[in-house]
């Protein structure tokens, strides 16, 4: 299979391309069993805001330091979470390619979720951008490290689907 | 006879303003101001050091520059900072008054 | 534990007499039954939401600015809000921490625009007004006119018209300020329980801070407050709770009213999963569930030895340990209708590594995106809407009786009509 390297910049956008789309649509389907899939076994998962980002503060609103929180996340909101019934959906844009390191790439996108509520207008819930170590595995690219920027300043209700 | 390569000329003393004994000159790119003592004429940087003030416009009582944007006060002779809120030293120019123009020393 | 306060500069003479000066009188009936029932005008009517702030903000109370680690070097600040009113708290040259309004004297800008910054001293963009980092008015461009013209007049004193210093204490690194000059000491305040549970969380250990989150709530701030103050629900909505073991409705627990009604202790030691009859009562109660990630669900001991809770600090604030997360809380009432609701995780500097990661681990208990917590601010939103409806309606409290006694047990509800009791004696219902 070819390495990262020899991917030419374009083919290797268009391929995460691909991918951005997908774990857009796994969520936005609520196949959340399906979204662990999406990264390797040591990952680093973090939602947090860009106030703690900028000032290089650790504090996530989700941080799964590893494969096994993220399906305990899964298991958390399928089996003990009490939340109104939402629809969510992902707009991702912006994919970049900002450097090939080997069997690693670092990559960026913008997020925008949109938030409909049984009776309620749909509204914007978050927005910021992903930024992200990509791994080729044998299966295939799979997220080392995912960090989930919010430029929100607050957080509308509460945040119970992954970002 | 001045040397007109060190000592540029910058203004007439008689240029110096005798309500405010300020004027506000220019030297290779930088704004500096002339204070007019009593006969004794004097330099500093006219960019007060702790806002976007221009010590041209300051009030000059006793020796000293007060910078009308929030009251800093620096003695002219020295430019040192005398109360807050400024806590920097204004850079003084040398001067020479030869014929009744301003001479200030530039850059070697 | 030393205590530090500082001392505001002489009270400047623009200011707006006290609000307790001119009390709002309202007229609303509280129900007959009196504290066990809370009538919803208590969560919707504006008129009682301002003199709420007025009463509780800008009163006899002390309020919870922030935290020592937050403002590390001399100009460092940080802003925040006393109730609906802009403040904001900043290294001194001296080392101290002051609290200043975050206004302009001169016509009421906000002086801070950031959560956090760095400055040498606070000058206004609107007009230049300049002030030190105590809040003394140093410079007022054009003070003497240009050109021989304007000015302020001779008689204007810098010493009158600076942004006004806060009485504020430093305990354990926590910064707290009052609005009142007449307010009772910190300690008072407190009361002696109160005190003890901040003092375990801040024993005087030098703080690093971790991060922030913030949400913003569509529900009056008083249902934070009692949620905080309802044990009640703990184990039967966050059945995460139950299911991975980290609290039961028949654990060790007290839950104690102090301060009239307005604080309040509310303590349980974790003893692990197990199966007894308070437990499978709860219908949603899963024996069969694991988590994966074990250690998401197990603290490492620590100086609290498996006890969880803390206090409610009257009007706004709670301090508490949940597993090795060490955190407060902050509420900000933005209108009837909506408050914000800030946590801010902490750490000690002598943590190592991997006390660090477990309270970052942790801290997914906590917060919007919380095992045990997101749920809240669900069943807010769901009251708010609810109550609304129904304005000239009441909740009832009378779970563990009808009393505002301490408690030995957690099915209780004496925390909320404890709160009740005070409130309605504040504010005159």
């Amino acid at each position: 299979m070819p390495q990262p390297d020899d991917l030419s910049p374009r083919a290797l956008r268009a391929e995460l391309r691909d991918l951005y789309e997908d774990y857009a649509l796994c969520l936005d389907d609520g196949d959340l069993e399906a979204w662990p899939g999406f990264f390797t076994e040591d990952c680093h998962y973090r939602v947090l805001s860009r106030e703690n980002h900028d000032a290089g503060l650790p504090l996530g609103l989700i941080y799964c330091m590893n494969k096994n929180m993220l399906k305990d996340r899964v298991t958390a909101l399928r089996e003990t979470t009490m939340f109104e019934p939402r629809s969510l959906r992902h707009f991702i844009s912006g994919v970049t390619v900002r450097e090939q390191r080997g069997e690693h790439v670092v990559a960026q996108a913008n997020f925008a979720i949109m938030e409909s509520l049984s009776d309620r207008e749909p509204s914007l819930n978050m927005v910021g951008r992903y930024l992200d170590t990509w791994r080729k595995t044998d299966a295939g690219w799979r997220l080392a490290s995912r960090d989930c920027v919010y430029d929100n300043y607050r957080v509308r209700t509460s945040l119970i689907v992954p970002i | 006879m001045v040397d007109t390569d060190i000592w540029k000329p910058v203004a007439l003393v008689q240029d110096i303003s005798p309500d405010t004994h300020t004027l506000r000159v220019m030297l290779e790119g930088e704004a500096v101001c002339l204070y007019d003592l009593d006969g004794k004429v004097c330099a500093t940087q006219d960019k007060c050091p702790h806002g976007n003030a221009s010590l041209a416009e300051g009030w000059v009582e006793d020796g000293t520059v007060e910078c009308p944007l929030h009251q800093g006060v620096f003695d002219i002779a020295s430019g040192k900072h005398q109360c807050p809120p400024v806590t920097t030293d204004l850079r003084c120019y040398e001067v020479r008054v030869e014929d009744g123009t301003v001479f200030l020393r530039a850059e070697a | 534990m030393t205590c530090t306060h500082t001392e505001s500069h002489e009270a400047c003479a623009s200011h707006a007499p006290a609000a307790a000066e001119q009390p709002i009188h309202i007229e609303r009936r509280w129900p007959a039954e009196g504290h066990t029932r809370i009538p919803n005008w208590v969560y919707t009517d504006p008129a009682v939401f301002q003199k709420e702030m007025d009463i509780f903000f800008n009163g006899k109370t002390w309020n919870y600015v922030g935290l020592e680690c937050e403002v590390p070097e001399v100009g460092c600040y940080k802003r925040n809000w006393i109730g609906t009113s802009p403040v904001v708290m900043v290294r001194t040259e001296s080392g101290e921490i002051a609290v200043l309004e975050n206004r302009c004297a001169h016509r009421g800008a906000q002086i801070c625009w950031q959560n956090t910054g760095r400055v040498k001293d606070f000058t206004c963009p609107y007009h230049q007004w300049n002030y030190d980092l105590n809040g003394n008015l140093q410079g007022v461009p054009f003070r003497r006119g240009a050109m021989g013209k304007g000015g302020m007049p001779r008689d204007f004193d810098p010493k009158q018209n600076g942004i006004r210093k806060l009485r504020s204490v430093n305990r354990g690194g926590s910064i707290w300020a009052t609005f009142a000059e007449d307010a009772p000491s910190f300690e008072e305040f407190c009361g002696a329980e109160v005190l003890a549970e901040i003092d375990h969380m801040l024993p005087g250990k030098k703080l690093k801070l971790l991060g922030y989150s913030r949400q913003l709530i569509p529900s009056n701030w008083k249902m934070y407050l009692e949620n905080l103050k309802d044990p009640y629900h703990a184990t039967l909505l966050h059945t995460f709770y139950i299911t991975f073991g980290l609290w039961r409705a028949d654990s060790k627990s007290e839950c104690i009213p102090t301060g009239g009604g307005a604080h309040s202790v509310m303590v349980s030691h974790n003893e692990g999963k197990k199966v007894t009859e308070a437990t499978s009562e709860m219908s949603r109660f899963r024996n069969d569930l694991e988590l994966l990630d074990l250690e998401t669900v197990t603290p490492r001991a620590e100086f609290n030895r498996g006890r969880v809770g803390g206090a409610w600090v009257f009007p706004a604030a709670q301090f508490g340990i949940q597993a090795n997360s060490l955190k407060t809380r902050h509420v900000i009432p933005r209108s009837p209708t909506e408050h914000e609701l800030v946590f801010t995780y902490y750490g000690y500097e002598d943590d190592d590594e991997e006390m660090t990661r477990l309270r970052l681990k942790h801290a997914n208990l906590l917060g919007p995106a919380g095992f045990v917590s997101m749920d809240d601010s669900e069943m807010l939103t769901q009251c708010q809407i609810g109550v609304t409806g129904y304005p000239d309606a009441r909740g009832v409290v009378e779970m563990g009786g009808r009393d505002t006694e301490p408690a030995d047990y957690m099915v209780t509800e004496v925390l909320i009509r404890s709160f009740y009791q005070y409130y309605r004696q504040a504010m005159g219902f």
